[in-house]
Formats: C-alpha cells, sequence, structure tokens
C-alpha cells in the first residue's frame, strides 16, 4: 500500500492533536519530581541570588545609613556611580591595577598548574603524597591566614631582588603597568599557591586523553614534544579555558584583592557620601568590568581552533558539499528523464529525433 | 520504587529546608524601619536623670566599697557591652559590675580596631545592635545616629563635674551643638606626652629640661641633641617620631583652640597648623629626626632594617605614644636590655605664660556611648560610666592591673597591654593609679611621674574622634593631595595650603553638622545653628 504524504495543514492538525494530548500518568510522575528536584535550587537562587542583586542595585541607586533603628534610605539615581568614576581616584586606579595584574597573573598561574600536573600525572613514587603537597595551598591560603603569611614575607622567593626587579621594571615601563609586575614578582609565592585546584582540574583532563593516541604517534615517531603539542594541548583545550574563567574568578573575589577591600571600607566608612549604597555601586562596576574580562579570556580561548580540527571540519564541509552536488546531480536527473518520458509519451520525441538539448 | 521515591523526597525536602535555615536570623535586618520601641531613648532628650541616691557595696575580692545606685532597675536584664578596648581587662570589669547589680548580665562583645566599624555596621543591620558602644572616628557613629543623647544623665551625673577640665570645658564628646547635647564619654584616655631619655642628654652633657618647658626650649633641645658625627659611630638624634609634631604644636599654640586643625568649635583656621608642620619638616629636612622603622636609613644607622630609635640609646626626645611606657621601656625584659632612663614630660606649650600654667596638650581619646535602640539607658549609662570615667570603675581597672598573675593571651600582665590613664580628678583613683603606674620606681621618678600626670589634665582629642565632618576632610581633601608628604619632602610649604585648607575644612565640617545633627538626622540644630551652617557652606564651597 502506497504511503500518504502528510501535507502541512495535516501536519499542524497533528501538533494541535499532540497538544491537547493529556501526558501519562508515569511521565506525570517523573515530571513532578523534576520540579522537586529543582525546587531546591530555584529557592536557593531566588534567595542567594536573585533576592541580593536586585537588593544590591536598589543599594547602588540610593545613600543607605545604617542605623540601630533601622535603614535610612536616600534615593539618588545614579549619583553614586558618577561619584566613583569621577570623584574616587581610588577605585579608578585600583581597577587599572587589578585588570594588569589579573592579565598578567591569570597565564602564569594556568601555565604553572598544566606544568606541575603533567608532573604528577608522571609514573613516580609517592605521586599521591606530591597532589596533595600541591592541594595544601588551597586549604591554607583561604581567609586571614593568606594575609598573616603576606605581612610576614612568605609570599615572596626571598632569593629574588624584587626591589631590583621593581627598579629594572619601572625604569622601562610607566609606573601604571610597571607596579603591577612588580607586585608580581613580589607575590610569587601567593601567584603560585592560587593553582592548586587548577591542577586537579588538569589531572583530570590529562587522565582522560586517550593512551592510544599516544602510542600510536610514538609508533610514527613523534617526540615527547610533538605529542604535548599535537596531543595534550588540543585535548585540554577545554580545561584551559575552564581553568582560565576561574582563576579570573578566583582573583577577582579573593579576600586579598584590593577593590575587595575598598568595597568592604566603603561599606562601614564614615564619609557621608559612602556606605552599602556607594559599596553597592562599587560591586556593580567591578562586577561588570569581571564580566568583560572573563569574556575576553572566553574569546581568546574559545576561539581558537586547533590545526588537526580545523583540517578535519575543513573535510567534512567538503563532503557535506560533495553529497550536497551529487544530489543536485541526481535530482537534475530525474527531472530530466522525467520530462524526456513526457514528451516521448505525447509522442514528441522519438528515439531518433533525441538531441542533446532534452537533456 | 516506592522506597526510591521517599528517599528522593526526604532529600529534596532536606535540602530545602537547608537553604531556609540558612535565611534564619535575619529578621529586621535589611528593611527599613521608623522608630525605636517605646522605651528607647529618644534622638532629641533622655529619657531621665541621675538621682545620684546609692549604697555602697563590697564585692568579692574588693576592698573598696563600690556605689550600686538605687534608680536602677530591679528587673533580669542583659546589656550588650560592644569594645575595642582590652579584651581581658574589660571582662574583668563586666564581672565586677554583675557583682553589683547581680540583675543585670553584661555581655562582652570584642573586636579589634581594624574590623571594628565592619563588625559593628554588621551586628546594626542584622538587627542586634549592642546597647553599649565604643567608637573611634566619629563621623561613622554620628552618620549612622549610633548614640543616643545622654545629656541629662551626663548633667545629672555628679561624677561629671570631676573630670579632666577639658571635656567638659572644650566639649569633648558634645561635637560643640549649642543645646549642650552629649553624645559620647570618654573611654579611654591616653595623654599626650614627650618621653626623655635622661641617659642620652647625661652623655651628651645636655641639661634636662624643667616640667613647664616651652615648645621652643623643645624644639632647641632635639636640635642641641643631634650629633651626626659622634665619637662613638653612632649618630644621636634628637626626635624619635611617632606622632607629628604639628599635631601637638596646633593645640599647643592657643588656648581657645579645642581641636587640631585650629578648630575653635566652629571653624578651622590652619594657620598655627601650618608653622608646626613646616617646622616639623625643617626638622625633618634637616637631619634632627631619627631614621624610621623598615627603611634604609635605619639599617644604615643602627644596622637592623627593623631597628626601633626607642632602643637605641642614641635619640633623646621622642613623641611616642602614652601606652610605649608601660608597653615596651617599663616591662621587665626592656629594662634588662637597654640602659635607658625615660622620663614623661608634658608636650610644652608655645607661649611661657602657658606652659607656666595649666595648658592644652593633645591626647589619645576613645569614646563610647549608648545607642539609639538601646531599651535600658539609665543602666547602659551606669555600665558605660563603670568601664570609662566612672571612679568605681577605676578602683576596679587599679585592682585589676595591679595583680600581675592576671594576664592576656601573649600571657602578658595587663599592666602592659595598653593601660589607659583616668580621666577623672578623683584623688583616691590617682593615688591607686600611681601606686599601680610606678610600681617598682624610685621616688624620684615617681615624683617626675605625678608631676606629669597633674600637667596633663587639660587633654584635647584628635580631631577624627570629636569633630563632625573631620574624616570628609583628610580623605577628600588632606590626604588625597598628601599635604604631609609634600611639605615634608620640601616640594611645598605649609603655609600655601592655609587658605584653601580652612575653606575645605569648613566646608566639609558645616556639611556634616546639617547632615549628622540637621533635619536628615538627629534634627536638634536650631534654625540659627542651620543658618550659619548653610551660611558656612554657602561661603566655602
Amino acid at each position: 500500500m502506497e504511503e500518504k504524504k502528510m501535507t502541512y495543514a495535516d501536519k499542524k492538525a497533528l501538533r494541535e492533536r499532540m497538544k491537547r494530548l493529556k501526558p501519562g500518568k508515569l511521565e506525570r510522575r517523573y515530571a513532578r519530581m523534576g520540579y522537586v528536584f529543582m525546587i531546591p535550587w530555584f529557592i536557593g537562587a531566588a534567595v542567594f541570588l536573585a533576592y541580593p542583586l536586585c537588593m544590591s542595585f536598589w543599594y547602588a541607586l540610593n545613600n543607605i545609613r545604617i542605623t540601630p533603628l533601622g535603614q535610612k534610605f536616600t534615593f539618588l539615581g545614579y549619583g553614586n556611580f558618577t561619584q566613583i568614576l569621577i570623584q574616587d581616584p581610588d577605585f579608578v586606579v585600583e581597577l587599572v591595577n587589578y585588570l594588569t595584574s589579573t592579565v598578567l597573573s591569570v597565564p602564569i598561574i594556568v601555565v604553572f598548574a598544566l606544568i606541575i600536573a603533567m608532573m604528577l600525572n608522571m609514573n613516580i613514587k609517592g605521586k599521591g603524597f606530591f597532589r596533595l603537597i600541591f592541594f595544601l595551598p588551597v586549604i591554607i591560603v583561604s581567609g586571614p591566614i593568606l594575609g598573616m603569611l603576606n605581612s610576614e614575607g612568605a609570599g615572596s622567593i626571598s632569593a629574588v631582588d624584587v626591589q631590583a626587579i621593581s627598579g629594572a621594571i619601572g625604569s622601562v615601563l610607566p609606573s601604571i603597568i610597571a607596579e603591577p609586575i612588580s607586585d608580581l614578582f613580589g607575590n610569587m609565592i601567593t601567584t603560585l599557591w592560587y593553582s592548586g585546584v587548577q591542577i586537579l582540574i588538569f589531572l583530570s583532563g590529562l587522565q582522560k586523553i586517550d593512551r592510544s593516541m599516544y602510542e600510536a604517534a610514538k609508533i610514527d615517531g613523534g617526540s615527547g614534544w610533538e605529542c604535548f603539542w599535537k596531543i595534550t594541548l588540543p585535548n585540554l583545550r577545554s580545561m584551559i579555558l575552564l581553568n582560565t574563567i576561574y582563576t579570573v574568578v578566583f582573583i577577582s573575589n579573593n579576600s586579598e584583592n584590593p577593590i575587595i577591600v575598598l568595597i568592604k571600607e566603603s561599606m562601614f566608612s564614615g564619609t557621608k557620601e559612602k556606605g552599602y549604597g556607594y559599596a553597592s555601586a562599587m560591586a556593580w562596576l567591578y562586577s561588570l568590568v569581571v564580566l568583560l574580562l572573563v569574556g575576553a579570556f572566553a574569546l581568546i580561548l574559545a576561539g581558537r581552533k586547533d590545526q588537526y580540527e580545523k583540517q578535519v571540519k575543513r573535510a567534512v564541509k567538503l563532503r557535506k558539499k560533495e553529497a550536497r552536488e551529487k544530489k543536485r546531480i541526481e535530482r537534475r536527473n530525474r527531472r530530466n528523464a522525467a520530462r524526456i518520458e513526457r514528451k516521448r509519451e505525447k509522442g514528441q520525441i522519438t528515439s531518433h529525433t533525441t538531441s542533446r538539448s532534452d537533456y | 520504587m516506592k522506597t526510591k521515591k521517599l528517599i528522593s523526597m526526604a532529600l529534596a525536602g532536606m535540602m530545602t529546608a537547608g537553604i531556609l535555615a540558612g535565611c534564619q536570623g535575619s529578621s529586621g535586618g535589611g528593611t527599613p524601619s521608623s522608630g525605636g520601641g517605646a522605651d528607647t531613648l529618644s534622638q532629641g532628650g533622655s529619657a531621665a536623670n541621675v538621682t545620684n541616691d546609692y549604697d555602697l557595696v563590697t564585692i568579692e575580692g574588693s576592698t573598696h566599697q563600690y556605689k550600686k545606685y538605687k534608680d536602677m532597675t530591679s528587673e533580669n536584664i542583659t546589656l550588650t557591652y560592644f569594645h575595642f578596648d582590652q579584651d581581658e581587662t574589660v571582662k574583668l570589669l563586666a564581672d565586677k559590675f554583675m557583682q553589683i547589680y547581680p540583675n543585670i548580665t553584661v555581655n562582652v562583645q570584642y573586636e579589634n580596631v581594624a574590623n571594628y566599624n565592619t563588625t559593628l555596621g554588621t551586628l546594626i543591620s542584622n538587627g542586634q545592635a549592642p546597647d553599649v558602644i565604643m567608637h573611634s572616628d566619629c563621623d561613622y557613629a554620628l552618620s549612622n545616629q549610633l548614640l543616643a543623647d545622654i545629656s541629662s544623665y551626663w548633667n545629672s551625673d555628679e561624677e561629671t563635674k570631676n573630670l579632666a577640665d577639658t571635656v567638659n570645658s572644650a566639649g569633648l564628646g558634645t561635637y560643640h551643638l549649642e543645646g549642650g547635647m552629649r553624645y559620647s564619654v570618654p573611654v579611654k584616655f591616653f595623654p599626650g606626652v614627650i618621653f626623655v631619655d635622661r641617659n642620652v642628654l647625661e652623655t651628651l652633657n645636655l641639661t634636662v629640661p624643667t616640667q613647664n618647658w616651652t615648645w621652643a626650649e623643645m624644639i632647641q633641645l632635639i636640635k642641641d641633641s643631634t650629633v651626626l658625627d659622634s665619637p662613638d659611630g653612632m649618630a644621636y638624634y634628637g626626635l624619635g617620631y611617632y606622632n607629628r609634631l604639628d599635631s601637638y604644636y596646633g593645640i599647643a599654640a592657643r588656648q581657645d583652640i579645642i581641636g587640631e586643625f585650629g578648630f575653635t568649635g566652629k571653624t578651622f583656621d590652619l594657620t598655627e597648623w601650618a608653622v608646626g608642620e613646616q617646622e616639623f619638616s625643617n626638622l625633618k629636612l634637616g637631619g634632627y629626626i631619627a631614621p624610621s622603622t623598615e627603611t634604609q636609613a635605619m639599617e644604615d644607622w643602627s644596622g637592623d632594617w627593623e631597628g626601633w630609635a626607642g632602643n637605641t640609646s642614641h635619640c633623646a626626645l621622642f613623641s611616642e605614644a602614652f601606652w610605649t611606657f608601660q608597653n615596651t621601656w617599663n616591662t621587665p625584659s626592656y629594662k634588662e636590655s637597654f640602659n635607658l632612663d625615660i622620663v614623661p614630660y608634658v608636650i610644652p606649650a608655645v607661649s611661657e605664660a602657658d606652659a607656666g600654667a595649666g595648658h592644652h596638650s593633645i591626647a589619645t581619646i576613645d569614646y563610647g556611648g549608648i545607642t539609639t535602640s538601646c531599651e535600658h539607658p539609665r543602666e547602659a549609662y551606669e555600665l558605660l560610666k563603670f568601664m570609662s570615667f566612672g571612679v568605681d570603675g577605676w578602683y576596679g581597672r587599679c585592682e585589676i592591673y595591679s595583680d600581675e598573675s592576671i594576664v592576656n593571651a601573649l600571657g602578658t600582665a595587663l599592666k602592659y597591654d595598653v593601660m589607659p590613664a583616668p580621666i577623672t580628678k578623683d584623688e583616691g583613683v590617682w593615688d591607686e593609679y600611681i601606686k599601680v603606674y610606678c610600681a617598682g620606681m624610685d621616688d624620684e621618678h615617681v615624683q617626675l611621674w605625678r608631676d606629669y600626670f597633674a600637667s596633663c589634665m587639660q587633654p584635647i582629642s584628635f580631631g577624627w574622634t570629636n569633630i563632625a565632618g573631620y574624616w570628609n576632610f583628610c580623605d577628600e581633601y588632606f590626604n588625597a593631595i598628601g599635604i604631609h608628604d609634600l611639605v615634608d619632602n620640601g616640594t611645598a610649604q605649609a603655609a600655601d595650603y592655609v587658605e584653601e585648607a580652612n575653606r575645605k575644612a569648613n566646608y566639609y565640617h558645616a556639611q556634616a553638622m546639617l547632615d549628622y545633627f540637621g533635619k536628615g538626622g538627629y534634627d536638634v540644630l536650631s534654625e540659627s545653628e542651620t543658618a550659619e551652617y548653610e551660611q558656612m557652606i554657602a561661603d566655602n564651597q
């Protein structure tokens, strides 16, 4: 029996019928359970994300005084934002410092984490112990302990003459760039301590790479260096992006971050323009900058395709193009054949009158 | 299947409950409120007076008889005392207070100065405002209307008449309102002092100054005791500084000045400050000031990057804080290790007439008050008094300080941990205090300390603790320009800033007075005051 082809009207009617159809009992139960499991997240997001975000934006538009008898709001509109950008010299200076130091330190942290992860992934004795050692700073550097360690000078490498480096950099570069670079050298240990989580992420990425790829490369005469660039790095691309974003967010939210300190100070400042509203406006401006920075890093890293993938994509594209061409030729042949057939049925052509133009 | 479903439901329920649990305790915080409870102290005027009617009670472990006021509540109440004082001392004082008033429970909460405003602000925004607080910068306390008006208690309390003269005459804690309102009381008093190392003067054959020395004599002594090419190979310096001399000079210059930067109660005049600033800069540039710690100059001088002029035996005078003596120079380990003979001198007055008589000198004073939400203001006032200027509180403190077996977390006796001085003039308290303070000293040194204490009882606070708008002025003008650095390194003259700084200081002060005490704040300014401050703003805009 010949199958009847569905028209557009049939399809529309079917869709309408499907919409009217009620889901089965089992399906309803699954759906309900799904919602139940989502409730905690929704509540959490509403209470701890949406509400604070909305409130902080409302705060940013007001001058707020916290008195023992309640909070006093004075609506300022965009007053806090203009005050911060035009009259507060500290914020803009700290923001520039933050941008420069983050752009400098993120690659260092990510590359360091990758190197350590590769070393920890090797077959060495006491691998677990070394992994623990490298993860330990994640626990140590949290909270005020980091501040205490830094104040004792534990954040810098004592063998490195930071003053000499700072002097040399300062004589070549403008202070706005030289300062963050000098700070980076001064806090090298701290910077490297920030790489504990990234090492773990890279380790998990490294362990997921198919070993047979390395074996195949070795058989083909690939060196370790080539294997790193052709196999390891392309396979870790998504991890690099993840770690970069994680590092930017970590540095941006760190309690040692001068802008976080500035925001905190503004919250409880006696200066009349400051307070919760001013600090909220600062926080909004800062989060916009962080967002832009994360976006920039994501664009740089996510946009990069490796050569192998490019070739594969090109081949797939070519194959698709060929398939499309083939289909087009087939369709044209079918059309021509049908036309000849129709003419033949009408007796317009006989076999001896067939010419090339009929095709 | 059923078990799975039940477990899933229970898990989801637990997660929801967990999230909701995090929200508990935040009620009351973050929502605007129009006023306090019926029993709270009104912002415009106090609720009651102090009757000064009391019984004398003896408490355990004390020979002193404490006053138990009859107008205090007999109900069981709890008061929260939030402070940045020495915590062990305050807890022991709170114990004594609770022994006098067994129905009152005192909940002591400590926070260090660095995080003090942050924690206090968080407590208040969470609806957990303490009853009694200390505060360091008055701008934070006033702009957030933390402090209640305690004028009626203060004015009716007999003990407030017997305090260091300037507490009332210069309005320390009143913020200089025409209505005479009082919002704060001095809690910790550290008199201003110039320490002199007599051993250095003896080595250099210089005469030890008299207690009524003048400013010019002090400057001359600093210059005379600076010997850069000393025979022992280590230079002698005239002054090791912690506090800047311009702050000292600004108060010592004129007796009508009752605050930093030439503040006279309503306006500023930085002329005197500029003289002191320039003089200090000239001393620095002239090489009379000892190198600061953690500088190359310090390493070159003492051979130690982290060295301190105070233990080199090569520095004659010090503008160190009051507590440096007990915290450092008077500790047993220091006395054993260094050959020093440090004695105190009052910060000298500029004119001879003032130097001969009693005169104002700058002092570090931390203030405290009762919060506007406090439900038991009378009892809170008594607690505040006990912890600060009260005679009984000071007898209690002296008992605590004299027992060197009572130590802080580091194992140091409390006497050596930032011990303040009494601001009351009660002779009994001072006798006890000097006994504690001068324990182990010979008669000559005891007398020197007695003379010093007698001459430092006209204190004037540093500006940020007692002048509205002072912090805004420093934050947005004085420190933003970096005037100290510019004058210190010789790139600018202090006098060049006087005119502009006067305008700015007056503007910020007037603005703050209107903000804090005007319609949008406490609303206690009279019409004439409001007009005057508005005019000041217009004139100095």
